[in-house]
């Protein structure tokens, strides 16, 4: 997935560990998560974007077309 | 909870176990070569250092638990690998010694390998995916 936290993150001035505290998770978190290395649980994903007052939607793409159904 | 408050949780149990497992071996080997005690009195003895590798098991789960998702990951994927490492080293040695008479393993060195291949998997994993050493 892509994302906008790093660019949402820099809007408001802070850091990767501020921010970290603001969703209580570590800075090395939020450094996976803005790489695109890991992406977020469902829960994360809302507390991300709560925090942005934005839609997960507004925050997360999804790289490629998702796969299939089974 | 952050992570390096997990971290000093952790540690706070894992030290104390870990000398706790130390001392209480080197008594119970003293007490097994010096003093005269019956079979169950070594049992009880045996108990100790039993205990107190429990307890950093123990602290290892909580300290999964605790912290955040992405690092738990790093953690589960390398506790994963310590696994497999140790499902291979059973099975493999278990069959060598089972068809082909190879000498009896230890069951001792399961514990040591899964935490070696764990703490390797641990220092990969967290250096590949930018987790905390």
């Amino acid at each position: 997935m892509r994302n906008r936290l790093k660019i949402l993150r820099a809007q408001r001035k802070w850091s990767q560990s501020v921010l970290g505290d603001k969703l209580n998770v570590s800075r090395q978190t939020i450094n996976a998560i803005e790489a695109g290395r890991y992406d977020p649980s469902l829960p994360l994903a809302f507390r991300i974007a709560r925090l942005f007052e934005m839609t997960i939607e507004d925050i997360f793409e999804c790289d490629d077309d998702l796969p299939p159904g089974p | 909870m952050t992570h390096q408050q997990a971290t000093r949780r952790y540690f706070m149990i894992f030290v104390p176990s870990m000398i706790g497992y130390m001392v209480a071996t080197i008594g119970v080997v003293w007490a097994r070569d010096h003093a005269d005690l019956p079979a169950m009195g070594l049992y009880v003895l045996a108990a100790l250092p039993i205990i107190a590798i429990l307890c950093t098991f123990w602290a290892h789960w909580r300290f999964i638990t605790e912290i955040d998702e992405f690092l738990r990951t790093i953690q589960i994927k390398a506790v994963l690998f310590g696994l497999v490492c140790l499902m291979v080293m059973a099975s493999v040695w278990g069959t060598l010694e089972n068809l082909a008479g190879a000498p009896a393993l230890d069951v001792f060195w399961l514990v040591p390998t899964f935490w070696l291949s764990y703490g390797a998997a641990a220092l990969v994993i967290t250096r590949r995916d930018g987790g905390v050493f």
